[in-house]
């Protein structure tokens, strides 16, 4: 059943994705959806991009076990926003498609900032994309209960994790090479209200068992956690008391990170462009902000919902990462309101859900570093900015080809490893390279080229570099590398605390070393553009 | 555009006006949510008998600052929004209506001097 209802979000999307195709004349609506989508719309896009299934699964299930702790991943995604509301508007106005055209406005130096933005920006996407590949790939099983060692019509499981992945692949690719961002953001859309419609029934279902009081709730999670008396508070997964100064630091890291990463991610950047003025991107993040906002909420009934209807045991005898507690917490409300079926199609409905949130957001991924490939990449370094419209739509079509088999591929062969720090390493990477570049470019008159290179690869690779010589890496009791190896020297699993700091500081070092004159009149036009929309890349065609 | 144009008008004591309006309310926001997080997130690391306590029924001090700041997000993202519209957006229109003027008037007058060079090079011939 989980099967249909996910067939009949497939068959909606690739007839939208159709329809774009059709629509789709240039770079304007390959990249930017001809600019035309409303704040609302491109509100629910954002949310949808944003609310990976990492954030839907993961974080219900992080709660459902560890509790409190699993709510602060909550409160980094959401509060980050703010920061992307007082930026987009300058970036809608500066910008054209990407990040870059951003970065490069007043550079002397273009091809060079601009590569070190593709390389970024693809950076960035690939290592988001393999998390949440992989991810979806341990998830397949799980919703059609297949365990290891059983098969499933003669697949084991295995072998489905690879076809999951592949099929994944196949549908993001066709999405984006052949619908561009229009189709890319009907997906979003479609995906966003389904997941919240999801989350709604069953945040209501769960506070109704009990009388819609969160405090009993919470009492009857605390008695099945396993851990009564300390599940509620502060301390049980991230900075334990256990691990010292250390824990605590790492903490923050990640924290950090997660706060100041959102501005920078690629495939949200990318979405600043598709609407018509800055004031509508402006309420397209309020509306993401609302949206975002109350999803997180809602986790909360989620995960501390699932502890207590379904119990630790049963969640842990399930996925011992918690992965399924939104599912099983599907069933048992299911049950309790309508009986056994109620509990197969609401179990049904939130499968399906994780499906389309898992596509959606890879989706997004491969648009993203796509898109900077053929505009920034092709457009700019390789045809010096001037190439044909159709000839760089094609080169992006391609891209988005061989972006979707390069993820596809490392997301086979990596994935029987726990990369769920992937996740967390891509906001770190967006926080170091992307958000001190993007603020400096925007508001010091004196940052020139060398400083953007420099700053963007050094939050890319100092980020890259502390994760390798982390406990994440070797040393450590969950490393990638077995006991043996042992070449960490960096304490932190989290590189954010450093690697943030260490990004501005290349960028200021690079742009004061350099002999390079920045040029004030530019700077002057950059920010009178950004401040008020003047000479601002309008629609196409009038909304 | 041109760099004149431009010029003249970033140097425009409106468009400084605006520039200044900008950078304190940005200022303000991120001190504010920046503060306020990781304070909590301090908090959360460091202080933790005191998020333990209890606040409303079995909700502790660490859940109730955990959902209050939801809500100054929310509350924030508010006030941001009802300064620029009132503070920022009227004087952002202006500049930008002011720069499509010019620019259109620059057009306007290279589109002249092109038509009477095309007039002289045909009288000449």
């Amino acid at each position: 059943m989980t099967i249909g209802l996910f067939a009949v979000f497939i068959v909606i999307t690739l007839g939208v994705t159709i329809w774009a195709r059709v629509t789709t004349k240039g770079t304007d609506d390959f990249y930017a959806g001809g600019r035309g989508f409303s704040g609302p719309q491109n509100g629910l896009a954002l949310a949808g991009d944003y609310m990976s299934a990492a954030s839907f699964l993961g974080i219900a299930g992080i709660i459902a076990l560890s509790g409190y702790d699993g709510f602060l991943y909550s409160i980094g995604f959401l509060v980050a926003w703010l920061l992307t509301l007082l930026l987009v508007e300058l970036m809608r106005n500066a910008g054209r498609f990407t990040m870059a055209d951003v970065l490069s406005y007043r550079a002397a130096r273009r091809p060079m900032v601009r590569t070190a933005a593709a390389v970024s920006t693809v950076t960035v996407s690939v290592f988001y994309l393999v998390a949440q590949m992989v991810g979806a790939g341990a998830l397949v099983g799980l919703l059609l209960g297949i365990h290891p060692g059983e098969t499933f019509m003669g697949i084991s499981p295995e072998a489905a994790k690879v076809i999951t992945i592949l099929a994944v692949g196949m549908m993001m690719i066709f999405y984006v090479s052949y619908g561009g961002m229009k189709g890319t953001t009907w997906v979003q859309i479609i995906k966003a209200v389904l997941l919240m419609a999801g989350t709604t029934v069953l945040t209501v279902l769960v506070l109704g068992r009990f009388g819609f009081n969160p405090s009993d709730m919470l009492g009857a999670a605390d008695a099945r956690s396993g851990q009564p008396g300390d599940f509620l508070n502060p301390g049980l997964r991230y900075g334990k008391d256990a691990d010292g100064i250390v824990g605590k630091l790492d903490f923050v890291s990640l924290a950090v990170a997660l706060v100041l990463g959102t501005a920078g991610l690629p495939h949200i950047v990318g979405r600043f462009f598709t609407v018509p003025d800055a004031r509508a991107a402006r309420t397209s993040v309020n509306w993401a902000i609302g949206l975002v906002g109350a999803f997180y909420l809602m986790t909360l009934a989620l995960g501390f919902g699932a502890t207590a209807l379904v119990g630790q045991e049963a969640i842990t005898a399930q996925d011992p990462s918690g992965n399924t507690a939104a599912l099983q917490l599907a069933q048992a409300v299911g049950e309790s309101v309508a009986g056994p079926v109620g509990g197969e199609i609401l179990l049904a409905f939130i499968g399906a859900v994780a499906f389309a949130t898992i596509l959606a957001v890879v989706s997004g991924l491969v648009l993203a570093s796509s898109t900077s490939l053929a505009h920034d990449f092709f457009g700019h370094v390789l045809m010096l900015g001037k190439p044909k419209e159709s000839q760089e739509v094609a080169v992006a079509r391609f891209s988005a080809f061989v972006i979707g088999v390069f993820s596809v591929f490392l997301a086979v062969l990596v994935r029987d490893m726990n990369v769920a720090f992937l996740v967390a390493l891509a906001f770190a990477m967006a926080a170091s390279a992307n958000l001190p570049a993007i603020v400096l470019a925007l508001f010091w008159r004196r940052f020139n080229s060398t400083g953007v290179v420099c700053g963007v690869y050094g939050g890319l690779l100092g980020s890259i570099a502390l994760v390798a010589l982390s406990p994440v890496m070797s040393g450590g009791p969950r490393s990638l590398l077995p006991p043996p190896i042992d070449f960490h020297v960096f304490p932190l699993e989290n590189p954010g605390l450093v690697s943030i700091p260490f990004a501005f500081l290349c960028a200021v070092a690079g742009t004061l070393l350099s002999r390079e004159k920045a040029d004030p009149e530019r700077y002057s036009e950059l920010s009178l553009r950004a401040l008020t929309g003047a000479g601002a890349h309008a629609p196409r065609t009038k909304p | 555009m041109q760099a004149d144009d431009l010029a003249g008008l970033a140097a425009d004591e409106r468009f400084r006006l605006l520039k200044t309006r900008f950078r304190r309310l940005a200022l303000t926001i991120v001190g504010a949510f920046l503060g306020w997080y990781f304070l909590y997130i301090a908090l959360s690391a460091f202080a933790r008998d005191f998020m333990a306590l209890p606040a409303i029924g079995n909700v502790n001090v660490a859940l109730l600052l955990g959902v209050l700041q939801f809500v100054s997000t929310f509350v924030l993202a508010w006030r941001y929004t009802r300064y620029a519209r009132r503070m920022l957006d009227p004087l952002s229109a202006e500049l930008r209506d002011e720069a499509g003027q010019r620019q259109a008037e620059r057009e306007r007058e290279r589109r002249i001097l092109a038509e009477r060079h095309r007039i002289e090079n045909w009288t000449r011939r």
